[in-house]
């Protein structure tokens, strides 16, 4: 918690937003829409100026994915029950509360916060450590926030979408938010042996749980795909403004497919 | 009579005026014809998505596609500010292509709600043509990944009332969205204008060949 308000704090000047804010959570739709203030207005493509490089970074994560983690994830489905998965899954994202937790707050979402306690409270002891989710049996559904979202949140512009090296996809706002969430996490600060072993473990095992279930869906998007780089593009930007909006998003933000006149008179012409 | 008693006349004018004003101020209604329209397109393809074969299933959704999406409208979509540059002979080649493979790219998500029926539970009209109908699945299974997606479909209405839909997604990421974002990179990544154009009918035909 304190990290991250000290990074905040140190993050804000940077981007000359001194000025942001927190701000209600029923904003929260506003903000979600500049993450496409960046596009152009005639309905191209996404905005991407640094395209050169993070095609270059997505190449070699593509490269790294395919080489190291898609193997590793197969034999980890090899050796791995589904129901072990799940347990895995939840056990992992279980420990990723306290962040979600400390983000809810900094949004000034106190409903969304008492549900992430309530969540880990039942999920760590009736759910066996977090293995299992009793708590969405009772209602409390799980939703995720990191300090990226809560910067969106604080009216911090998203900036340009950039490919991290190893990290993937993320703008320049999301990144820096991760690297504060890396930060706020008390297992990093602490410097001894089985801190450093539940680290190096609980990020592995992160990786394999969270790329197992995407060993199809990501080679269908690849093999269908005309560009692999744009679409994962595309796909990243429309779901992380959805994320941020907390599932709020209206639809007004759509781009229109096709303005009515224009295709009115086309369709004239065809006749 | 006195001279303020309400006259049948003035009542009348003021619900005008109230109707008037209500339509005015509410932007985003539900659409019924909208929500009857897609509900009658899923309940046709519940056997498809139910089907025993692959074979099937593919037919029974390249026919659903075929019938109710609007290929050309979605097409010039996808171009982006690359539509009014094509050429009459590019888009002849172009137009036949996109179907097919935006057909298949249906045809592999849809996929993944094999053996589902999915049901209407609202829309959102974004203006009186372009109309969000959103969808869920019913009884999903346990642990169905999909089982709190919401699936939304955009229908769009023609100046005579006809309707057709444009696009489909799940949980605000839509398809058609994607591909502009692909179609256009790939344009300007080919040199933009006619030859970029001419890069990704190249690009199509690969595809849809494969």
């Amino acid at each position: 918690m304190r990290f991250t308000a000290i990074i905040a704090a140190f993050i804000l000047p940077l981007g000359g937003l001194a000025h942001a804010q927190l701000t209600g959570a029923g904003e929260a739709e506003d903000v979600a829409r500049e993450l496409e203030a960046g596009t152009p207005e005639d309905g191209s493509a996404d905005a991407d100026p640094w395209e050169g490089f993070n095609r270059a970074m997505f190449e070699l994560n593509d490269t790294v994915d395919g080489a190291l983690f898609v193997p590793a994830a197969k034999a980890y489905r090899a050796v791995t029950h589904k129901k072990q998965r799940k347990g895995i899954r939840n056990f992992i994202s279980n420990l990723r509360t306290p962040v979600t937790f400390a983000n809810d707050i900094l949004q000034g979402e106190f409903g969304r916060a008492g549900n992430t306690l309530g969540r880990f409270a039942v999920n760590s002891t009736i759910g066996f450590g977090g293995m299992g989710d009793p708590a969405e049996r009772l209602g409390m559904d799980q939703h995720t926030e990191d300090f990226g979202q809560t910067l969106a949140v604080w009216g911090v512009p998203s900036g340009p979408y950039v490919v991290l090296p190893f990290f993937g996809p993320s703008t320049v706002r999301d990144g820096l938010g991760s690297a504060a969430d890396l930060a706020a996490d008390p297992a990093i600060w602490v410097r001894t042996e089985p801190a450093r072993y539940f680290r190096y473990t609980r990020t592995g095992v992160g990786l394999l749980s969270a790329r197992e279930p995407l060993i199809e869906p990501l080679a269908d998007i690849k093999a269908d795909s005309l560009d692999y780089y744009a679409s994962i593009r595309s796909f990243y930007l429309q779901s992380r403004k959805r994320e941020i909006a907390n599932g709020r998003t209206s639809f007004e933000d759509l781009p229109d497919i096709g303005e009515f006149e224009e295709f009115d008179e086309f369709e004239d012409e065809l006749e | 009579m006195s001279l303020f008693a309400p006259t049948r006349r003035s009542v009348l004018r003021c619900v005008a005026a109230l109707a008037v004003t209500a339509s005015w101020s509410a932007p985003a209604l539900a659409d019924e014809t909208a929500e009857t329209f897609m509900q009658g397109i899923l309940d046709e393809a519940e056997p498809v998505l139910n089907a025993s074969t692959k074979a099937e299933f593919y037919v029974g959704i390249e026919e659903l596609v075929g019938t109710y999406v609007d290929m050309r409208r979605v097409g010039r979509f996808v171009l982006g500010q690359y539509a009014r540059r094509m050429s009459d002979e590019q888009a002849a080649e172009y137009f036949p292509l996109f179907k097919r493979y935006a057909t298949i790219i249906y045809q592999n998500t849809l996929e993944e709600y094999e053996g589902q029926r999915l049901v209407v539970t609202g829309s959102v009209d974004r203006s009186e043509r372009d109309i969000i109908v959103n969808s869920k699945i019913v009884d999903p299974e346990p642990g169905d990944p999909f089982a709190n997606a919401v699936i939304h479909w955009r229908v769009y209405r023609s100046r005579d009332g006809e309707m057709t839909v444009l696009d489909a997604g799940a949980d605000n990421v839509w398809l058609a969205i994607e591909q502009r974002s692909q179609f256009t990179s790939l344009i300007a990544n080919n040199g933009g204008g006619a030859s970029g154009i001419d890069a990704l009918i190249a690009e199509l035909k690969t595809r849809v060949n494969k």
